[in-house]
């Protein structure tokens, strides 16, 4: 294919929009790393220190030696996470399958309603949901939280994994119910290893949403020692502990650190799974 | 003979219908259970609260009070300045984050292909939870100690540190560009996929019949991208109408109300004024708003496919 060659002065703005760019996107994630390594006089330099003049890991030690232990809400929110990610790809395979595969009436108003819960603001049911937990006996729970958590992953990852079921060809599976194969089968033995980058996508995306939701674990959950590491940082950093820099933000590194090294291993996958599932429906 | 052919057929057509009926029931039900106890329930049951005087300090005073709410809300200042920030917010929000990612997907696009790694580094905002980065930027804009002051006074930008977050516009602006930080990536992934989905040809024929760079964007990319850039800012709209995280952590819709949305409203409605009742008035609201834009979401990505 005969395409245009960039020129030198436009090969130089590309370079610079580019350098701009790195800049703006990598500058605060490295701030927010090297504030963690400073000492604590450090932090409140001015001029701020650029590089660490003497860089120390005493805000990690830190955060395990007072009343408020980061492990704790860092166990809490693998354990949630974990759980809402099987539970979110058990339930979105068979919806999406079904969704994909099953004709039946209604399919277009359940794939839209599907579509629709995905857009309402959690705000709004926290204090109905509160009261529900509260008959339940879910609050201080990790199955209250999975379920709620899984809740509000389920109508992106159903959508995504019907994108990638959409794209099996139909006759793979016709000759296994020819062969006398029940659904149930044909999905777990030949849809599912078919699809099994939807399946890691969509899992990231599940992990994500449990690992970062704010709202519902601030809600639901009271007990300190069942709670994740967004409510955890809200409380660990409030009152005197406010102008805790240098604690705050290695705290934040270890918060974002999962997700980063989840997001940078599965990443090929996760293009590929919004592409497909996200853009072309 | 025929008669009892055709009869076969048909409960065969109709043995395959029930089943299938019955299997969407099994694979769906999981799912539907799940979202219909955490969201549908929780929302039906705000609604009826909407009719309600409840308030959390007044346990007594609980009482059906019809449109009372609703009434209060429609001369309620406070409410549609809460409107207002989120229509300023969302709109300042998508549009310079769209315009950044699309320079963002075209000059990544332009690199050679063993570059083209950068794409996940770019991205990493996106994935970062939305505590961190309120957190982040919240030290990062402080008025003392924040970096932001510090390099804006060295380049020149301001003669003295501002206080950003504690100044209405300032506030606004700061969370903005906290957002737009974090939602760039997003808008670079799509247009790429968008980019991606251009067939060579069309450039190649372009390039032959000697359009410049801007007549190959104008005429060739532009077209190609409309669909996904009408749909990607659809599906943010939405979702900056509903961001919580963020907000929350740096102001708290403060100071004062300057950067209270929709969302922040209802939530401090609900736990700094405890009167459940009007929260859940002003949710409803702001849910039936949400159903409208969503379904004009759905109606754009129908028609594309």
């Amino acid at each position: 294919m005969r395409t245009r060659r960039n020129s030198i002065p436009a090969t130089v703005i590309i370079v610079a929009i580019l350098v701009v760019f790195l800049v703006w996107t990598l500058f605060p994630i490295y701030w927010m790393f090297v504030t963690s390594i400073k000492k604590t006089v450090h932090v409140f330099d001015l001029p701020p220190e650029i590089f660490p003049s003497a860089p120390t890991v005493e805000h990690y030690l830190e955060l395990d030696q007072g009343s408020i232990k980061v492990s704790i809400f860092f166990m809490n929110s693998v354990i949630n996470s974990i759980g809402t990610v099987l539970l979110a790809i058990v339930l979105a395979v068979l919806a999406a399958y079904a969704l994909s595969r099953v004709k039946f009436r209604f399919r277009k108003a359940v794939s839209v309603g599907i579509l629709t819960t995905q857009m309402f603001p959690l705000v709004v049911l926290l204090i109905p949901l509160y009261l529900l937990y509260k008959n339940l006996h879910l609050l201080n729970t990790y199955q209250g939280l999975i379920l709620a958590f899984t809740s509000f992953t389920l109508p992106f990852s159903i959508w995504m994994l019907k994108g990638f079921i959409d794209s099996v060809p139909i006759e793979v599976e016709e000759s296994a119910f020819i062969d006398g194969c029940s659904r149930l089968q044909i999905l777990s033995k030949i849809v599912l290893p078919l699809i099994i980058p939807g399946v890691v996508a969509t899992g990231v995306f599940a992990f994500l949403d449990a690992w970062n939701n704010l709202l519902f674990p601030l809600m639901l959950v009271s007990k300190p020692s069942m709670k994740t590491l967004p409510p955890g940082m809200i409380l660990a950093f409030a009152g005197e502990f406010k102008h805790d820099w240098g604690g705050m933000m290695a705290t934040s590194v270890i918060v974002s650190l999962p997700v980063v090294v989840a997001f940078v291993l599965v990443q090929r996958f996760l293009v590929e799974g919004l592409t497909r599932g996200a853009v072309k429906g | 003979m025929q008669a009892s052919s055709a009869k076969i057929e048909r409960t065969r057509r109709w043995r395959r219908n029930a089943s299938s009926a019955f299997t969407a029931i099994r694979f769906l039900a999981p799912a539907i259970v799940v979202m219909g106890v955490v969201i549908l329930f929780p929302i039906i049951n705000a609604a009826r609260l909407s009719f309600f005087n409840y308030e959390l300090t007044k346990p007594k005073e609980i009482a059906f009070n019809l449109f009372k709410n609703y009434a209060y809300m429609v001369q309620d200042k406070l409410f549609w300045h809460a409107l207002k920030n989120t229509v300023v917010f969302t709109s300042l929000t998508v549009a310079s984050g769209l315009i950044l990612g699309l320079i963002l997907a075209l000059v990544v696009y332009e690199l050679p292909r063993r570059l083209h790694g950068l794409r996940g580094v770019l991205l990493v905002p996106w994935v970062i939870p939305g505590i961190v980065i309120g957190y982040l930027f919240m030290y990062m804009f402080d008025v003392e100690i924040g970096v932001v002051n510090y390099v804006f006074r060295q380049i020149g930008f301001i003669k003295e540190f501002l206080p950003w977050l504690m100044r209405d516009n300032l506030a606004m602006i700061a969370i903005i560009i906290t957002h737009v930080w974090n939602q760039t990536p997003f808008y670079m992934l799509m247009i790429t996929a968008g980019l991606m989905a251009i067939p060579d040809e069309a450039r190649e024929a372009s390039f032959l019949e000697g359009s410049n760079r801007w007549q190959e964007f104008r005429f060739i990319t532009f077209p190609y991208l409309q669909q996904i850039v009408v749909i990607s800012s659809l599906l943010m709209v939405i979702r900056n109408f509903n961001f919580f995280p963020i907000i929350f952590t740096m102001t708290g819709g403060g100071p004062a109300y300057a950067t209270t949305t929709a969302v922040l409203y209802i939530y401090r409605l609900a736990f700094e004024r405890f009167d459940i009742g009007y929260a859940s008035a002003v949710g409803t609201v702001w849910v039936i708003i949400l159903i409208f834009v969503s379904a004009f979401y759905i109606r754009t990505l129908k028609e594309r496919f």
